[in-house]
């Protein structure tokens, strides 16, 4: 599903973010990217919806070298590509429902389609009875669950998720990993960057540890440790 | 499109408008302002061209013969010359002047009755001063001048007359007028872009998380881009609908008070000719507020 071949970013102002990275995640699969603030986390993640292009090397996301996409591909590619962010990114003047709508009207879809599919992306991330209720009206947690339902309801086959439990207190960052997890037991690719070690631990899945921008361990599910 | 589609687009375009309400009011004003501007410059051109037209048409010389020269000779030498238009050229005996002369006077007689005025006035004068001449035509009048210095040296011919000045100034000022229009037309162009420009700038800036959104959840730019679009031509219109309002009752007020107290002016007005620039400044507003909005999300759009 993924793969980097090689692959480094140099930001213009000439700070390298990520040097020589090998990487390839499957179908379905589940994988923590961890590492201290500054590792190269969100870089790693920002190449996957081609909010940036590498420097060197190849990343390819469902047979597709995003650098060589032309520009007006680019949506197409993040309609495959659902991303969930530590702030949110909720509009405040639409209710829940009208938020998670939003992703299917600005795709062209019909009103039908969005009746069908927004009910069950809530009711995924168990949200059905705040329907109506505004952002500001919710918890953190379930405002992450908005942008879980939100990034889901496209039915995409990636999902990104770039420290979701960082503004979430532990228990509800626990509801929020195992809700990642469920999605991910859906035949979707959940990437998720963290650096909460404790609960990375706890999952027991695929972990691949960033230090300055270079993968320093590469931990299978199940605990078996690759050479980086 | 999908009915959903239409309506998200066009409650996207409203809600922007609704948001920047003063701004959108002040870009609405600006326009209007602008376009008015515009319309007068193009009225009055054309008014002015009108006129320069009108005068052209009614040009004349008059070739005055001296005493004693035969007007066949002297018509003969005229026609030679190809820019003169033969059906249009026109011999006035001294007799025929007279009377001319004598009715323009106003003798207060009776219209009918030339001839008793103008052998009174002959009588009055003891013989009549007037000359026998020719009004010519020339198939275009901008040969006027050049015809008539041709004319002068036509021997027998004592003066030759032409009522040059007014047509030429009328075109130098048509000319004049559309050249100060053009530039400020274009400055004027400009300028209602660049305001378009900002208060769609200012939308996008108000909106930038929905777009954000938007680009990441795979919405195409041309999807993005076209509410602001929408609420750039709403603007435009809307300046436009009022610069209308302001310039047609304006204008047919203006000609109706010339058309009562300045007789020998005739300003242009037919309905079909109102409803045409009506609908010009109308597409102008229109145009202005797609190409605005256009420009400023085109810088935005690459830049992120």
């Amino acid at each position: 599903m993924i793969h980097l071949q090689q692959v480094s970013v140099v930001y213009p102002n000439g700070t390298r973010a990520l040097s020589d990275i090998d990487l390839h995640i499957d179908r379905g699969e589940f994988a923590f990217i961890t590492g201290a603030s500054g590792s190269g986390k969100s870089t790693l993640l920002k190449l996957l919806y081609r909010d940036i292009v590498p420097t060197e090397g190849k990343v390819i996301v469902d047979g597709q070298d995003v650098a060589k996409l032309p520009p007006g591909r680019v949506p197409y590619l993040r309609r495959k590509v659902g991303v969930v962010f530590q702030d949110f990114r909720l509009l405040p003047d639409k209710t829940v429902w009208e938020n998670v709508g939003f992703a299917l009207d600005v795709l062209g879809a019909s009103r039908r389609e969005k009746h069908h599919k927004v009910p069950l992306a809530l009711e995924l991330v168990g949200l059905s009875p705040k329907a109506e209720a505004y952002p500001g009206q919710l918890s953190a947690g379930e405002q992450q669950r908005v942008c879980i339902a939100r990034s889901l309801v496209n039915m995409p086959p990636v999902l990104l998720a770039d420290e979701p439990t960082g503004n979430l207190d532990p228990g509800m960052s626990w509801e929020i990993v195992q809700l990642l997890d469920d999605i991910g037991e859906r035949d979707t690719t959940v990437i998720m960057a963290t650096h909460d070690q404790d609960m990375v631990d706890r999952m027991g899945k695929r972990v691949v540890q960033l230090v300055q921008g270079v993968v320093v361990r590469d931990v299978k599910e199940g605990g078996k440790y690759d050479a980086p | 499109m999908r009915l959903n589609t239409v309506e998200f687009l066009l409650r996207q375009s409203w809600e922007g408008i609704v948001r920047n309400g003063l701004i959108s009011l002040a870009a609405i004003t600006n326009i209007a302002v602008a376009l008015m501007v515009l319309g007068a410059i193009v009225l009055t051109g054309a008014n002015l061209e009108h006129m320069a037209a009108l005068e052209a048409k009614a040009a004349v010389i008059t070739v005055d013969l001296e005493d004693g020269a035969d007007p066949a000779d002297v018509q003969a030498e005229l026609l030679a010359d190809l820019r003169v238009d033969p059906k249009q050229t026109r011999f006035v005996s001294k007799d025929e002047a007279l009377r001319q002369t004598a009715q323009r006077l106003g003798l207060h007689l009776p219209q009918s009755e030339p001839e008793v005025a103008a052998d009174l006035l002959a009588e009055l004068l003891g013989r009549n001063p007037l000359p026998n001449s020719f009004r010519v035509k020339t198939g275009d009048p901008q040969d006027i001048p050049a015809v008539a210095a041709q004319a002068e040296k036509i021997p027998g011919v004592a003066e030759v007359r032409y009522g040059q000045q007014v047509t030429e100034k009328l075109l130098t000022l048509a000319e004049g007028t559309k050249i100060a229009g053009l530039l400020v037309g274009l400055i004027m162009t400009g300028a209602t872009l660049l305001i378009i420009g900002t208060t769609i700038r200012l939308t996008i800036y108000a909106r930038r998380r929905e777009i954000r959104i938007m680009q990441l959840v795979g919405a195409t730019n041309w999807f993005i881009g076209i509410p602001f679009v929408i609420e750039g031509v709403w603007q435009g219109l809307g300046g436009a609908l009022v610069a209308v309002a302001v310039l047609l009752p304006g204008y047919t007020y203006v000609q109706a008070y010339i058309d009562q107290n300045l007789e020998f002016l005739s300003l242009l007005y037919s309905p079909s000719i109102l409803i045409l620039f009506a609908l010009v400044i109308l597409g102008c507003g229109i145009l202005f507020g797609a190409l605005g909005s256009a420009i400023s999300l085109r810088r935005y759009l690459q830049t992120v």
